[in-house]
């Protein structure tokens, strides 16, 4: 499986304002941009009460199986999966090879009208990804920056 | 693969526990996930996708945030695998963006075949995401050591890690936390430096 190209903040930038006219235009509570791995890329919208690591972790395993299930029942166009709430509701959409958008809003909107404004979204949120993944392809990554403290021990244990 | 976010200096990796059914993989989650050291927000709830009887069905699933990395914020999620045969598929969907695994074997005798067969699986799904064990960074965990039928480590090295160059193995004792931060401190080292070489050859 390849990979996302590290991203600047130029690519954030766009990404976090594709996702915001969405929620200006429908009315939705939070939308992400998640890679299919189950990682968080860029987040807006107001969630005090959602996990949205683990959200996001669960929302691209989901749309991994169901488009295992559709395969299997031949189906090749798929492109989103829809879990409805009785306060929230939840779309994951296909963005890319690497990438999908999902959205939580209230359940009383409908998933019509989100699909139509996401549409877009998913369009120019791809679009970014294109740019970002040509920047410099060969360029490999940046950490100068990593510093561990202690390279032996990352993560410790309580004492007792 | 990993994200890299140089807008918010953010890192995020993903470690996969993998090895045959019962062998400790969710015992390794749910110990670093009581024992480890971290500042509110850092640790994240563990997750488990399970079947009524404690078997993992899809995956457990574990946020955590190092405190010993500077200059980024370094995610990690930790994953474990179901490891009966049937679930493949799982396996496979699991093993999508993974940076390091873990693969945790069982010591005992009459397991052996489990673990060799789970091995075999594990090199055969990450052909299936055009992947090779020998570019990932992984670690092996030698599991129950404290059970009667335990198999000598070296037995275990010359099944599983029987290769040019072999890669870490830890004996362990999962449900008494023996091993489990070594594994998990040595896979995160070797991720790291992978890291920290790639970002040093873009310099060169």
């Amino acid at each position: 499986m390849s990979t996302l190209p590290q991203l600047i903040e130029e690519d954030i930038g766009e990404l976090n304002a594709a996702v915001q006219e969405l929620l200006m235009k429908s009315d939705a509570t939070v939308g992400f941009v998640i890679d299919k791995g189950g990682f968080v890329i860029t987040q807006c919208g107001h969630a005090p009460d959602f996990d949205v690591m683990t959200l996001a972790a669960l929302s691209a395993a989901s749309f991994a199986a169901t488009e295992s299930i559709a395969s299997l029942v031949g189906e090749k166009n798929f492109s989103s999966v829809y879990q409805q709430g009785e306060n929230f509701s939840l779309l994951v959409l296909n963005v890319d090879e690497h990438c999908l958008l999902t959205i939580i809003f209230k359940a009383s909107l409908s998933v019509g009208a989100i699909k139509y404004f996401a549409r877009d979204t998913t369009r120019r949120v791809a679009m970014q990804l294109q740019v970002s993944m040509h920047r410099d392809p060969g360029s490999g990554i940046d950490l100068s920056m990593l510093n561990l403290a202690d390279p032996s021990v990352v993560f410790r244990r309580k004492s007792a | 693969m990993a994200i890299i976010n140089q807008a918010s200096k953010e890192l995020q990796v993903k470690i996969v526990y993998y090895g045959p059914a019962v062998c400790g993989k969710t015992t390794n989650l749910v110990q670093v996930h009581d024992h480890v050291q971290a500042v509110a927000g850092n640790k994240g709830k563990l997750v488990s996708l399970a079947t009524s009887s404690d078997r993992t069905l899809f995956f457990d699933f574990l946020p955590i945030e190092a405190m010993a990395i500077k200059g980024f914020k370094t995610k990690f999620q930790l994953y474990t695998v179901p490891g009966q045969v049937i679930y493949n598929t799982t396996r496979q969907l699991v093993l999508r963006g993974v940076d390091g695994i873990v693969f945790v074997a069982d010591s005992q005798y009459d397991k052996m075949e489990e673990n060799v067969k789970s091995f075999e699986n594990l090199e055969e799904n990450l052909r299936s995401l055009n992947l090779k064990l020998d570019d990932i960074p992984f670690v092996l965990q030698y599991n129950k050591r404290d059970m009667p039928s335990a198999a000598p480590i070296e037995f275990m090295d010359y099944l599983l890690n029987n290769r040019d160059e072999q890669v870490p193995a830890f004996p362990a004792c999962a449900h008494k936390c023996e091993g489990v931060f070594e594994t998990l401190n040595m896979i995160t080292r070797l991720l790291l430096q992978k890291f920290i070489a790639e970002s040093q050859r873009r310099v060169a």
